[in-house]
């Protein structure tokens, strides 16, 4: 959390224009966003700076989503946990639960349906 | 090896049966049907088999297919010196199985499960099939001497005389031409129609002496009701050569030949899926952003019209002479801006619409991709550039594997070769994506490319294209294996082990060869050799 009390969120994707659209989305929302266009650059972030919300793509380069997210899991255990992917891929839902995955949105998203999700895991935070 | 024909009657018909020599399915049972009509012969390997061949007397072959290995070579031997026909009994049910056979060369599969019931037609109508080439070939009308066998067959036969009148249909024919009692002295022109309005080919086979084989036309039957067949027809000649009628043998394209492409289909449809799932993922990213974009902009428009109307009315406060006005309408157009987040709004509006349009020219290109990949294909054999059939199918898969490979390419410049475009793009596809698997595999998450190179080259009156991949290499045990269908190292949803039996069937079926060399850890070098084609138009 940010000293003013505004939660910190990281978003991974290898996609930067998918970056720069969900920062768009997110512009009013009360969150301090970071954002990642690699794994590596989202571990630098991680170990930088006290985040509260991590929301990774799923197919990028090397490494997916779900392992990544497992990754944070270990080492940040405090960071609620979430995945973006397109519908065109098939997620095992056992594998989501397992790692304590609290949402899993869909691109292309939708407005309204992202803003909610996200704040509801930011509920979680604590 | 040899076929000679004997000019011996029915009961010399000889089929030998190849069958490991353990209980396997019921061939003898299957085969009681034929008993007093055919010999039966059982040998227990490939080896025996073709030794048996070579003599030259047998008339069809019955494979069972539990060892794959076996009955494939046997397979690639007859096609290679012409041997007897070849009905193959697969042990495992499912149409792909059944297709890789065809496209081996066998003239028929039956399920080891239906053969105690099938098999006897199945070999009754291959059997008829070989006969009636015969008699057609064999010079004289004789066919009183053939009738028993006529009648036994599965595959419908008629002969007409050289008026077209019926002379001969035996059930089966009478069964698909609808007969209510003798069909004999009936007019062969009205039930036989070709596709479109033509003449009946067996009435251009009377008149011209014309061969056809494998033709489709329509039968009309009395009822009115019309079913597709395919059809053989072949004059018949007297001793002396004077054409005395003509013979066809036909078959309801609803039965067998259905089964075939029904398998056909199943395959196409996996691949298809493939490529259809890349092109999907591809054209979803920038969907993505574009729609979460226009709903922003949509946004920055309201955000901006309210700020407009305030710049309206401190405009028209300006116009009246009250500074108190002016001032109000000033602090509210001050408000509405910061409200509004104008600056920034002005700011992301330029970029959040390059970046729409940057996406909208992405999908723009990847529809393009496709387009170039199904150019104008009808299916047809067509004289192509394999060089641009090699391309475009890169193109359309590139997408899905730049994250893990560097592309390197090679093209000699190469004649127009005669071939299905669609079907080579298909295994250029399954040998890609093959590729790109094994190098995902090989490369895992350190980062690192691998190499994909393509490359092609005239050799020997041959084209050959080579796919040469970084990858993890196929284990020396597994290489024989490849090409047998279903086989896969893959994960389930990742492999179907399809890709390369279909690819074999393909590249055979264009007179080619599709060879491997691999060395586990370093990689794996497909070859595909097709023959340059000797009627190759001067320019196309
Ligand atoms: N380029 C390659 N490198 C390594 N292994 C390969 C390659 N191509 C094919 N194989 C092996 O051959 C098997 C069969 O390939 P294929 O018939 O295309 O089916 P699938 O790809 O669905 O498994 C694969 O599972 C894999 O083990
Ligand atoms: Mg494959």
């Amino acid at each position: 959390m940010s000293a003013e009390g505004t939660l910190t969120l990281l978003i991974l994707d290898d996609e930067s224009r998918i970056l720069s659209a969900l920062r768009r989305s997110l512009r009013r929302e009360p969150y301090e966003i970071l954002t990642a266009e690699s794994v590596v650059e989202a571990r630098r972030v991680l170990d930088a700076e006290a985040v509260d919300l991590v929301l990774s793509d799923h197919k990028m380069p090397g490494i997916t989503g779900l392992q990544f997210l497992e990754e944070v899991a270990e080492r940040h255990p405090e960071a609620v946990r979430m995945l973006i992917t397109g519908w065109t891929e098939t997620i095992d839902p056992k594998a989501v639960d397992a790692l304590g995955i609290r949402a899993v949105i869909t691109k292309p998203w939708e407005d309204a349906a992202l803003k909610e999700t996200l704040r509801r895991a930011a509920k979680e935070v604590g | 090896m040899r076929r000679s024909h004997r000019e011996d009657d029915a009961l010399g018909l000889r089929v030998v049966v190849v069958q490991p020599p353990d209980h396997g399915p019921r061939i003898a049972e299957g085969l009681e049907v034929l008993a007093g009509r055919a010999t039966l012969e059982i040998v227990h390997d490939a080896r025996r088999c073709l030794s048996r061949c070579d003599a030259g007397d047998v008339d069809l072959l019955v494979l069972d297919a539990r060892r794959r290995a076996e009955v494939q070579s046997v397979l690639a031997a007859t096609a290679r010196s012409g041997g007897p026909p070849a009905i193959v009994i697969e042990p495992e049910a499912g149409d792909a199985r059944a297709l890789a056979w065809f496209r081996a060369g066998a003239v028929d599969c039956v399920s080891a499960e239906e053969a105690p019931k099938r098999l006897g037609t199945a070999v009754a109508e291959q059997l008829a099939r070989d006969r009636a080439r015969r008699t057609a070939r064999g010079g004289d009308l004789g066919f009183a001497g053939n009738r028993e066998v006529m009648e036994q067959l599965n595959s419908a036969l008629v002969v007409v005389d050289l008026e077209g009148r019926i002379v001969y249909a035996n059930p089966p024919a009478e069964q698909i031409l609808g007969a209510e009692g003798s069909l004999h002295g009936a007019d062969a022109g009205k039930r036989f129609r070709s596709g479109k309005s033509e003449e009946p080919l067996l009435l251009r086979t009377l008149r011209g002496g014309e061969r056809f084989k494998g033709a489709e036309a329509l039968v009309s039957r009395p009822d009115g009701s019309k079913a597709p067949v395919g059809i053989s027809c072949a004059p018949i000649t007297s001793p002396e050569g004077r054409r005395t009628g003509a013979v066809a043998i036909f078959q309801d394209l609803s039965e067998a030949t259905q089964r075939r492409s029904h398998a056909l289909q199943t395959e196409k449809l996996a691949s298809i899926g493939q490529l259809a799932a890349g092109v999907a993922h591809e054209i979803n990213n920038p969907m993505g952003f574009i729609h979460a974009n226009l709903f922003q902009l949509a946004e920055y428009t309201e955000d901006l019209q309210r700020v407009w109307r305030q710049v309206e009315a401190l405009r028209h406060a300006a116009e009246g002479a009250d500074p108190t006005a002016v001032r109000i309408a000033a602090e509210a157009l001050d408000k509405a801006s910061q409200e509004a987040d104008i600056e920034f709004v002005l700011g992301d509006l330029a970029k959040a619409i390059r970046e729409s349009q940057e996406g909208s020219e992405r999908i723009r290109h990847i529809v393009q991709d496709l387009r170039d990949f199904s150019h104008q294909d009808t299916g047809e054999r067509v004289f192509a550039d394999l060089n641009q059939c090699l391309d475009s199918t890169a193109n359309i898969v590139w997408p899905m594997m730049k994250h893990v490979v560097s592309l390197e390419k090679d093209y000699a410049e190469l004649p127009p070769i005669g071939c299905y475009p669609m079907q080579l793009k298909q295994v250029f596809m399954n040998l890609l994506v093959n590729a790109f698997q094994a190098i995902e595999e090989a490369v895992g998450e350190s980062g690192e490319l691998g190499t994909i190179a393509l490359s092609t080259r005239i050799e020997d009156e041959q084209v050959v294209v080579s796919i040469r991949d970084s990858g993890v290499g196929i284990a020396q045990e597994h290489l024989e294996r490849i090409f047998d269908p279903f086989f896969t190292t893959k994960r389930v949803g990742a492999g179907t082990g399809l890709g390369l039996s279909t690819s074999f069937g393909i590249v055979q079926g264009h007179g080619g060869t599709l060879s491997v060399e691999s060395v586990p850890g370093q990689g794996t070098t497909f070859q595909l050799r097709l023959p340059l084609d000797a009627e190759a138009p001067a320019a196309s």
